[in-house]
């Protein structure tokens, strides 16, 4: 046997009725006992599942926990590589649940090494062979099937063929994608159907170069047909155009001759004056319209005689203009001064009363007269105005004078109070200086450092002493002294031998000699150990020399420390001494007394400075009082001087106002306002005096002017029935200027209309002058046109211009005619007619077009037809030649020959391959089983207690089981029912034997199969089990009690197994999944 | 008087080509290269000064489907006509005379032969240079030795034309069949050989030569490698030849190992280096047929369904791009799981069974062929030769064994997958 795989426990955490189940299985044979429905198929389908995978949702062998939690298990197994965990729990993702292998470590293996552990045996073989239940027992059929369990028993049995049906089933499958002699869709069907398709396209191609040479030919006879065609047609057309332009000539040949005709009739007229009736028109025309402009002109000049005549009648202005205008414009000018001479008057008179009136209310002691006399002259107005400048100046310096004593006085009084204010303040403190409290202060102050210093420094004495006790104190334990002496070795040695000899006398030569040899040997290995010792004592006492120096440095720094610390001490104390006599306090004074002292200092300070202060004061106002004691004796000086200043400047204008008759009491302002005034009205006087001058002579003025104009207009006869000048106020005056003003006018515009008129008659002389001479011109000018138009009178001129115009038409036409006839028909006009009467006349020429034109157009229809066929066929050729579309059709040809070639190589290989499997795999089976065969023999031979010696496969496609007692043969299905199954489970061990031989021993699982076994072959089957059981694991389940008995006997473990057994899940412990 | 000629054969002017897209720029390149080989053929007459031609048959690839092709002909020859060249010419088994004198619209000195054996006389300023015969196929399929007709008629350089296999070669029809001894007694000077396409030259006893130049332009993978004509100068009785290649657009196998790549990207790197090295830049285009050899890596990722037609369409883009252009004419994976045949027959098991079956079919032609019938695969010939598809002639033993071969490799791999 070849070890495979044992189930040592299982673990189901929710599989159908089950959850939370564990048994203990092992080697051997177990039976699983227990009632209906206590679960056994369950457990089957569990331990398949296990190994195998859950069976598809849906399925009812699934065994799904009904109300959901856990489902899945756990399994433990020996394999020959090792124990193994397997587990497996549903999956979402796989209906066969995620599984997991783990070894005894808890490692996590690949699912391989379980395929591995049960030796690769498929899942259809293991569920036929290994793990059945009684109905499967019967279906033995499915093993000799072609397909199915009887090649995985080939391929379980048979190494080296193990995935033999799957090989297979791709070859089939291969080999049906490729090709089926009556399929459509596999590949090589359709590429040799498209093949087909391409080859017939390219029959209907046809022979394309011998289409396209003959083509070619029929081209070239096209071409020339054409040829042919175009000089045909180029005759036709010549002919056509020649006659069709003589058929477009006709009607102008006739027209010619009818204005030939006509011309011979009319007179010579070709030297007819050009354009003569019109031109004679036009004379006459002219002629009429200078003679109705001269009749015009003629009136016109009658009424600008009769105008001049009436301006010629006499006036009395006329020759008076220029006297009349002076005396106008002279009057004009005064008027506006002679309306105002009487309000002046008045004006004047009202000025002279009211001066009057202001020089009385002066009250100067003058009147008008002696006022104009005084001298109130310019120098006299600045001497009273400076007098009166200089006395104001005074007195104000005296005002001021006075103040400033005022302020001097005031000033000196208060110095003096606040002098006696400052000594009465100094006598009351006491007279002690600031600078000595000062230092008592810094004294103290230094003090209070010192002895801070001086503690440090104490503290500091402290922490070296004790540093420097602590390293005197420091001792080293002294080094061990030498373990051993050395006398001790040669001592041992003495007693060794000593020993070795007593030994050698008691025991004889080799004892003495061993005795010896030992102790001198333990004697080396203490002297070794001695040694040793001594080394390391030596470098004990070597290191504490090295600490004893380094104390005794460290000692000497030390003292050298405190020493320093002492001298500082003694410096400080010195200090301290220095300190205190400066500060008034004794050594012993305490911190109390100190501050006591100190605030005792602080304030005499404050006092000392405030005397300081008041002294520094006294000073300052002591040299104030001084200046304002002279300050005010300075005030009254200059007051003095102010008041004789004043008197002296009062005495002057005194004098001069008593000097220029103005009252000499008068204040000086006073006499400058007085002075003012009379200034002001003398001006006043002046000015009336000047006004009513002037007034007079503008008077004289106005008479003047008045009178001229008067005497002007009595000559002009302008004032009727008064020749005597009377008073000429301008109420006289403005109307008399209005007549001449007017007058003047009138005949001012009789002259301006008489010199137009005059103009007028100038021109419309010369105007009639010109339009006589044009007339004149005209007359020769028609007398000129009649004789060159040979005629005497208009008349005849106008019948003979009609003729001449007819006769120019005429010869115009008959040369248009010719020209047309010749641009038509390119013939001149002879030749024409001459060709016109060849073809015979109109008539002729028609016909003989209609027979050109048909002619043509047949020609034109070839030429069409051909040129279209012509074009088809170069199109067809030139396609031929550069058409790829056949030689893409002959790639396609060509590439599915070479694929088809390479889909039929394929296909050819894969059916041999195929046939060859399949070959070896009969040759296989009839080779290989009278093994397996051989063993269900013995095994059926057992089973029916040696009624049925043989079983086996005759060869042939009929893949049937038959038995023989060795007469006969019968074929399974003859059998009974038991019988049957006996057999099929004779031959299931035998290929469960085989297997374990050959490839690995699998567990084998039986549910309750012998129930159709009489009591004698159950027994048999049993003990077949329990042979089996020696070399591979055997599990069966039953529900017969008499069964379980029977399997007890045969040695087997049972367990019970009822409804009871189900337990609640314990934790997942071991394996976690997902 | 010393000349020289040029010996050309199997032309197949506008064949079609496998495997180009009938759309895209490389399809013009491939359909031109037959047209542009005859044209570095003119060429090359031209330049040379030489003094005839000889077209040794199969000139068009359909006689009766391309009109480009009876043009092309017909302008380059009239080159030739115009430079004073003579043209020989006879028909093969793709261009019978079927009726056709074939010298439709060709010039005046070009000497198509016809079913029976002629001879002409090639003279240059009066003096015979040497004497062609030639025999064209009457039609496709000719199975008698033609050679024997031709005969040595005087003194002088003769040259023998023919479409012919000699020495039953492999791979062509065995049409006019005949034998190095068979020429070599007929005592001509030089047979200028068509039919097989690759180049081949065969001494005669007797002293003559027998010349295949190949096809001037490869048509598939199995063409690969410069293809041309073959120019022979004649002088003092003596000979010198000398093979132009000619060809625009040559083919290539390539073989991409696997070992030692690990990406697809590095595979297409690999196979790009590949083509690259053999593509000369000189060419008009190239094509390929890579197959991937070997094991490594990335043999189990291009196992899966549509790898590797997924890195065929890469490919082919990418080289498409490449100045000149490649065709890559098919990506074909041989990479094989290593089977150690001797120690699988040596621990016997399934696949011995499968190996010995393979031994027993592969040594009994009648059990073969009863295997054949009864996998229906003569039905499948018969259908295929119908449509002229070369494939399944005949049951061949080293199919089975391949077969055999198969099996062993899955059921191996799937053991050890």
């Amino acid at each position: 046997m070849k070890p495979g795989l044992r189930i040592d426990a299982l673990r189901v955490l929710g599989f159908g009725r089950f959850s939370g189940l564990t048994r203990d299985l092992g080697p051997g044979l177990h039976l699983l006992y227990g009632p209906n429905e206590a679960g056994k198929s369950t457990l089957l389908a569990f331990l398949r599942s296990m190994l195998f995978g859950f069976e598809k949702r849906g399925q009812p062998e699934r065994y799904e926990p009904a109300h959901g939690g856990a489902f899945g298990g756990e399994l433990t197994l020996t394999t020959y590589a090792g124990p193994l965990l397997v587990r497996r729990i549903a999956s979402r993702r796989s209906s066969e649940g995620e599984l997991s292998v783990r070894d005894a470590e808890g490692k996590e293996l690949s699912k391989e090494s379980l395929e591995s552990a049960l030796a690769h045996v498929s899942r259809e073989l293991f569920f036929d062979v290994f793990a059945f239940r009684l109905d499967e027992l019967a279906g033995f059929e499915r093993l000799t099937e072609q397909r199915g369990a009887s090649e995985a028993l080939v391929a379980a049995s048979m190494r080296g063929a193990r995935r033999l049906p799957e090989v297979m089933d791709q070859l089939r499958k291969s080999t049906e994608g490729i090709y089926k002699p009556n399929g459509v869709k596999p590949s090589l069907n359709e590429t040799l159907k498209a093949l087909e398709d391409v080859q017939a396209r390219l029959r209907q191609e046809g022979d394309r170069p011998a289409r396209y040479f003959a083509e070619k030919e029929r081209l070239g006879a096209l071409v020339e047909e054409q040829r042919t065609l175009e000089a045909e047609l180029l005759e036709t057309g010549t002919g056509l155009e020649r006659l069709t332009r003589l058929e477009a000539a006709l009607g102008d040949v006739a027209a010619l001759a009818q204005a030939r005709a006509e011309l011979a009739t009319l007179p010579a007229l070709e030297t007819f004056p050009e354009a003569g009736e019109s031109r004679l028109e036009d004379g006459l025309h002219r002629r009429r319209s200078y003679r109705a402009e001269g009749a015009r002109l003629a009136e016109r000049l009658a009424t600008v005689e009769a105008g001049l005549e009436r301006l010629s009648a006499p006036s009395g202005v006329r020759g008076r203009e220029e006297a009349l205008n002076q005396a106008l414009a002279a009057y004009t000018e005064g008027a506006a001064l002679l309306r105002a001479l009487p309000s002046r008057r008045a004006a004047v008179a009202e000025k002279q009363r009211q001066v009057e009136l202001a020089l009385r209310e002066l009250g100067l002691p003058v009147d008008g007269p002696g006022l104009l006399a005084l001298d109130l002259s310019v120098s006299v107005r600045v001497t009273l105005e400076e007098l009166a400048l200089r006395l104001g100046a005074a007195e104000v310096a005296h005002r001021e004078a006075d103040g400033a004593w005022a302020r001097a006085v005031s000033e000196r009084e208060r110095l003096d109070g606040a002098l006696a204010r400052v000594n009465a303040e100094l006598s009351t403190l006491p007279e002690e200086r600031a600078s000595r409290i000062r230092q008592q202060q810094a004294g103290l102050g230094r003090l209070r450092t010192v002895r801070a210093e001086m503690e440090r420094l104490s503290e500091q004495r402290a922490e070296l002493h004790r540093q420097f006790e602590s390293v005197r104190t420091q001792g080293e334990p002294q080094a061990t002294a030498a373990v051993l002496p050395t006398w001790w070795v040669p001592a041992v040695a003495a007693v060794v031998v000593a020993l070795a000899v007593t030994a050698w006398l008691l025991a004889g030569n080799v004892v003495g000699a061993l005795c010896l040899v030992g102790g001198l040997l333990l004697t080396g290995v203490l002297e070794l150990a001695r040694r040793r010792v001594e080394t390391a004592r030596d470098a004990d006492v070597e290191a504490q020399r090295a600490r004893q120096r380094w104390r005794q440095q460290e000692e000497e720094r030390l003292r050298a420390a405190l020493l320093g610390l002492s001298a500082r001490e003694e410096l400080l104390h010195r200090e301290l001494l220095s300190a205190a006599s400066e500060a008034g306090l004794n050594l012993v004074a305490t911190a109390a007394d100190m501050a006591a002292r100190e605030a005792v200092l602080a304030d005499a300070l404050e006092r000392a400075g405030r005397r300081e202060q008041l002294q520094r004061e006294r000073e300052t106002l002591h040299a104030e009082h001084t200046a304002a004691r002279r300050e005010e004796h300075r005030a009254s000086e200059a007051v003095g001087e102010a008041e004789s200043r004043q008197e002296q400047l009062g005495a002057e204008l005194t004098a001069l106002l008593s000097e220029r008759r103005f009252p000499p009491t008068l204040a000086a302002s006073a006499a400058l306002t007085l002075w003012r005034d009379a200034a002001a009205l003398r001006q006043r006087l002046l000015d009336v005096g000047a006004e009513e001058a002037a007034l007079t002579v503008d008077a004289q003025v106005c008479a003047l002017v008045t009178s001229r104009l008067w005497a002007e207009a009595v000559v002009a006869e302008l004032i009727p029935g008064a020749t005597e000048a009377r008073e000429l106020d301008a109420g006289v005056m403005e109307p008399l200027a209005s007549r001449v003003a007017a007058a003047l006018e009138a005949e001012r515009a009789q002259s301006l209309e008489r010199r137009t008129l005059e103009e007028r008659r100038h021109e419309l002389r010369a105007e009639k002058a010109r339009l006589d001479g044009l007339c004149h011109d005209e007359e020769a000018a028609l007398a000129t046109l009649l004789a060159e138009g040979g005629s005497a009178d208009e008349e005849t001129f106008r019948r003979r211009a009609a003729q001449a115009r007819r006769y120019v038409e005429l010869t115009g036409r008959t040369r248009e005619l010719s020209h047309r006839i010749e641009a038509r028909t390119g013939l001149s006009e002879t030749l024409a007619r001459q060709a016109l009467i060849d073809v015979g006349g109109e008539q002729g020429l028609r016909v003989e077009l209609e027979s050109l034109r048909d002619r043509q157009a047949e020609a034109q229809d070839r030429l069409k037809a051909v040129l279209t066929e012509r074009g088809a066929l170069s199109h067809q050729l030139e396609q031929w030649e550069n058409d790829d579309a056949l030689a893409k059709l002959r790639i396609v040809e060509e590439s599915l020959r070479a694929r088809a070639s390479e889909l039929a190589k394929q296909y050819a290989a894969d059916r041999l391959t195929l046939a060859l499997l399949a070959r070896a795999r009969r040759r296989f089976e009839e080779e290989q089983q009278p093994r397996v065969v051989q063993l269900a023999s013995e095994h059926f031979a057992a089973l029916t207690q040696g009624r049925y010696q043989r079983v086996f496969i005759p060869t042939g496609e009929e893949r049937e089981l038959r038995v023989g007692d060795g007469q006969r043969d019968w074929s399974a299905a003859q059998l009974s029912r038991g019988t049957r199954e006996q057999l099929y489970l004779a031959f299931r061990l035998a290929v469960v034997r085989d297997f374990g031989e050959t490839r690995g021993a699998l567990p084998l699982i039986v549910d309750d199969v012998l129930v159709n076994f009489d009591p004698e072959r159950a027994r048999g089957a049993i003990h077949l089990l329990a042979k089996l059981s020696e070399h591979q694991q055997v599990i069966a389940f039953t529900c017969h009690p008499w069964l379980r008995d029977v399997f007890a006997a045969e040695g087997a473990r049972v367990q019970a197994l009822d409804a009871s057994t189900s337990e609640p899940p314990a934790p997942v412990s071991v394996l976690k999944t997902g | 008087m010393p000349f020289k000629f040029v010996h050309a054969a199997d032309l197949h002017l506008d064949t079609p080509f496998r495997g180009v897209a009938t759309q895209g720029p490389l399809l013009g390149r491939f359909q031109d290269s037959t047209f542009r080989a005859l044209t570095r053929i003119t060429e090359v007459c031209l330049r040379e000064r030489v003094a005839f031609l000889l077209l040794a048959g199969d000139l068009f690839d359909v006689k009766d489907r391309s009109v480009r092709a009876r043009l092309a002909l017909r302008r380059e020859l009239g080159r030739l006509d115009a430079a004073g060249i003579s043209t020989f010419i006879v028909h093969g088994n793709h261009d019978p005379l079927s009726g056709d004198t074939g010298a439709l619209g060709l010039p005046p000195s070009v000497k198509v032969f016809g079913p029976d054996w002629e001879e002409v006389e090639v003279k240059r300023e009066g003096r015979r240079l040497c004497r062609v015969q030639g025999i064209s196929y009457p039609d496709v399929e000719v199975r008698d030795d033609l050679s024997a007709r031709f005969r040595r008629t005087g003194d002088g350089f003769s040259v023998g034309l023919l479409h012919a296999n000699l020495g039953g070669a492999e791979g062509h029809a065995n049409y006019a069949p005949c034998t190095t001894a068979g020429l070599g007694s007929r005592g001509l000077d030089y047979w200028a050989l068509g039919h097989v396409h690759t180049r081949a030259e065969h001494m005669l006893p007797g002293g003559g030569v027998a010349v295949y130049p190949g096809n001037p332009q490869g048509r598939h993978a199995n063409e690969t490698g410069p293809r041309g004509c073959m120019l022979v100068e004649v002088e003092d009785g003596g000979m010198r030849r000398r093979f132009i290649p000619v060809d625009g657009v040559r083919w290539h196998k390539l073989e991409v190992p696997l070992s030692g790549v690990s990406t697809l990207d590095g595979l297409l790197a690999t196979a790009m280096e590949g083509v690259e090295a053999r593509c000369a830049p000189e060419l008009d285009g190239h094509a390929v047929r890579l197959t991937l050899t070997g094991r490594g890596p990335l043999h189990r990722e291009l196992a899966r369904p549509g790898a590797l037609a997924q890195l065929e369409v890469d490919l082919r883009e990418q080289l498409a791009r490449s100045h000149p252009p490649v065709l890559l004419e098919s990506l074909r994976d041989s990479s094989r799981p290593e089977v150690d045949l001797e120690a699988v027959c040596a621990a016997g098991g399934f696949a011995r069974t499968l190996l010995d079956e393979v031994g027993f079919l592969a040594e009994d032609p009648a059990a073969l062929a009863r295997l054949w019938e009864e996998e229906a695969l003569g039905a499948l010939s018969q259908r295929l030769k119908r449509l002229g598809v070369d494939a399944l002639e005949a049951p061949r033993a080293e199919w089975v064994v391949q077969a055999g071969l198969h099996g062993v490799e899955s059921l191996h791999e799937e053991e050890t997958s």
